[in-house]
């Protein structure tokens, strides 16, 4: 596994320059721990100041340091991506591959959900259940409220891939040797499925921080933990903009691009890891 | 390459003791889609017996039901494919079981201990993405009942028998060549030692040399674990080297059983005749010529004999009454109204 991704990161430009930007995005979230100011903490320091040494990236008009609130947002706006993302590859793993193999009426029940899903709209459905809960709105509720919602394409993918490998001989050889349905799903088939699984959660999680964004921008969330999107959506409350404290906005849109692109370009490389025969061939693991 | 053949023939012995048996095996493949019912009746009536230590040819075009012979006959049936009527009974303990009359448990305990199958394409039955030890350990390891290093043993021994060295269970198959995993699956087919093993069309793919190297193991294996093998390929000439008696498959009728020699030698049936003048010979400079048409469509066979419709020799019987098999000389059972008219007129069907 090491040996792929030094190999990767020596041979693959795509996977070395999205892993350089994504890890500067994760080691700046990091940063967070030795922050010298609680993050809900406001009037902490001088209102509206540029850029300087003292304040890199300057400050907020609620009197926050703009760099240590970065952090903070950063770091939850990631995590909140990932628990999206990894709660979603369970649904659309269990339900693609279960499909998948079976076939027959479970297929046919599983994709009619599935397609209900796929057609639902969900942005409208996001605000409605926030104005269902209101102060009962918290992250993890959300992430649970977006995982349900976004697992149903990469389930589609990982169903088409199961039905490919059912109608492969060394399933039908399982089936002759004995094997249980769960063994086959999980034992031969599921290491063929998760190199697409890793390529749809990089995406997926893309999909999540973007719609993140989208809704605390308009103060769909709950506005008190920083995100990127909380803090564009405080500097809109204080249009900044107008006032001309470009500081303010710029930096969160500058570091959520950031994370887009280094994830993006991680999930395009993951294509090279997705077919062995390829990988080896470009990369040195064959010579050794 | 046939009259240097028969060498493996001599094996057969006329009395010996009888592995399987099928009896009048009809499978079709039956289908429905939107109220319209389809039935195709790949295998229709076919009836043949393997003894012990004996290897069984089985020789035919493509879509003559020979995979689904084969599958029907080792239970590996999925729909739409479906048994309609007649038997297959393996005698492996003694006594005789129907491979239909058998449960979950008790069909798994036959398999690969008793009874271990090369599927087609047989070059694809490692997962591209597991290495060979793990394919190793999970089609085989739950049959063999030993620890786990014991079997780990097992395989590089065995591997070795097959003349591949125990690096290869380290590889993914995308990193073997097409011989050595042709030669990995049937160390797989044979790990447990069976008593009866079947193989569909383990050589296709390969080219001549390959091909030598890989029957001669086959039937290497064969012979010293002394099972029984039912052996499918639609290279004749490939039978005249390996199997000891041969049947002609034709649309989904066995047309034709016999010693492989007297099948080769002497065939009797008009299709037999023609697959095998098909064969070239060192010094025949005449022209083949190819028989014309092609196999009847399963979902609606022709009336009478089947092979009717190319056959150079039909008369009004064969379009009308289907040919029961005849024994014309002991052993070698043809259908065919011209070539061996039943003595007694016979009731079909």
């Amino acid at each position: 596994m090491l040996t792929i991704f030094r190999d990767l990161f020596r041979y693959n430009r795509e996977f070395r320059i999205g892993a350089l930007l994504t890890g500067f995005i994760v080691a700046f979230a990091t940063l967070s721990f030795v922050s010298p100011y609680p993050p809900q903490d406001v009037w902490v320091v001088p209102p509206d100041l540029p850029p300087s040494l003292t304040y890199w990236f300057g400050t907020t008009s609620r009197g926050q340091d703009v760099f240590w609130q970065l952090t903070f947002a950063i770091r939850n706006t990631m995590l909140f991506g990932f628990s999206v993302a990894i709660l979603s590859r369970l649904f659309s793993i269990a339900i693609g591959m279960w499909s998948g193999y079976k076939g027959g009426f479970v297929d046919r029940v599983l994709m009619s959900i599935n397609d209900t899903f796929i057609v639902i709209p969900l942005f409208p459905l996001l605000v409605l259940f926030y104005f269902v809960m209101r102060d009962k709105m918290s992250w993890p509720l959300l992430a649970l409220a977006m995982a349900c919602l976004g697992w149903s394409y990469d389930a589609r993918l990982i169903r088409s891939v199961a039905m490919s490998l059912k109608s492969r001989e060394f399933t039908q050889q399982s089936v002759f040797s004995g094997m249980r349905t769960s063994e086959i799903v999980l034992q031969e088939h599921l290491p063929y499925v998760l190199p697409i699984v890793f390529y749809t959660t990089m995406n997926n999680m893309n999909w999540s921080i973007g719609l993140e964004v989208t809704l605390s921008v308009l103060g769909f969330t709950n506005i008190d933990t920083p995100t990127i999107g909380v803090m564009i959506y405080w500097a809109n409350q204080h249009t900044a903009m107008v006032a001309g404290i470009w500081w303010w906005f710029f930096f969160p849109v500058l570091f959520v691009v950031i994370l887009f692109i280094g994830l993006f370009l991680l999930a395009i490389s993951m294509n090279e890891y997705i077919d062995p025969r390829s990988r080896l061939a470009r990369m040195g693991a064959m010579r050794e | 390459m046939i009259s240097a053949a028969p060498s493996f023939a001599a094996n057969a012995e006329p009395a010996a003791e009888r592995v399987l048996t099928v009896r009048n095996l009809r499978a079709y493949y039956q289908t429905r889609y939107f109220g319209i019912s389809r039935e195709v009746r790949a295998v229709d009536g076919v009836s043949l017996h393997v003894d012990r230590n004996e290897i069984y040819g089985l020789a035919g075009e493509s879509s003559c039901g020979k995979t689904t012979l084969i599958k029907t006959i080792v239970r590996a049936i999925r729909p739409p494919l479906t048994v309609v009527g007649g038997s297959v009974t393996f005698n492996f303990t003694g006594r005789d079981r129907d491979i239909y009359a058998l449960n979950r448990r008790e069909l798994e305990n036959i398999r690969w201990r008793h009874l271990s199958y090369i599927l087609q394409g047989s070059m694809n039955v490692l997962n591209p993405v597991r290495r060979v030890r793990h394919s190793f350990v999970d089609f085989a390891y739950r049959h063999m009942k030993k620890p786990m290093p014991e079997f780990l043993q097992l395989i590089e021994s065995h591997l070795d028998r097959v003349r591949l060295e125990s690096t290869v269970l380290d590889a993914y198959p995308h990193e073997l060549s097409g011989g050595m995993r042709q030669r990995v699956t049937i160390a797989l087919a044979s790990i447990c030692r069976p008593d009866f093993i079947i193989a569909d069309e383990p050589t296709t793919a390969l080219d001549v040399v390959v091909q030598k190297d890989v029957l001669t193991m086959l039937r290497e294996v064969q012979r010293e674990i002394r099972s029984s093998m039912i052996l499918v390929t639609h290279d004749i000439g490939v039978h005249a080297n390996v199997t000891d008696r041969l049947g002609i498959m034709y649309a989904g009728r066995l047309v034709e059983e016999g010693r492989t020699v007297d099948v080769i030698r002497n065939p009797r049936h008009p299709y037999t005749s023609h697959l095998v003048s098909s064969l070239p010979r060192i010094g025949d400079v005449t022209q083949k010529r190819g028989l014309e048409g092609a196999p009847p469509n399963l979902a609606n066979p022709p009336l009478g004999c089947r092979f009717h419709p190319r056959c150079p020799l039909a008369m009004e019987t064969c379009r009308a009454e289907h040919p029961p098999m005849v024994d014309v000389t002991p052993g070698h059972r043809v259908a065919c109204w011209v070539t061996a008219p039943p003595k007694q007129p016979v009731a079909v069907q």
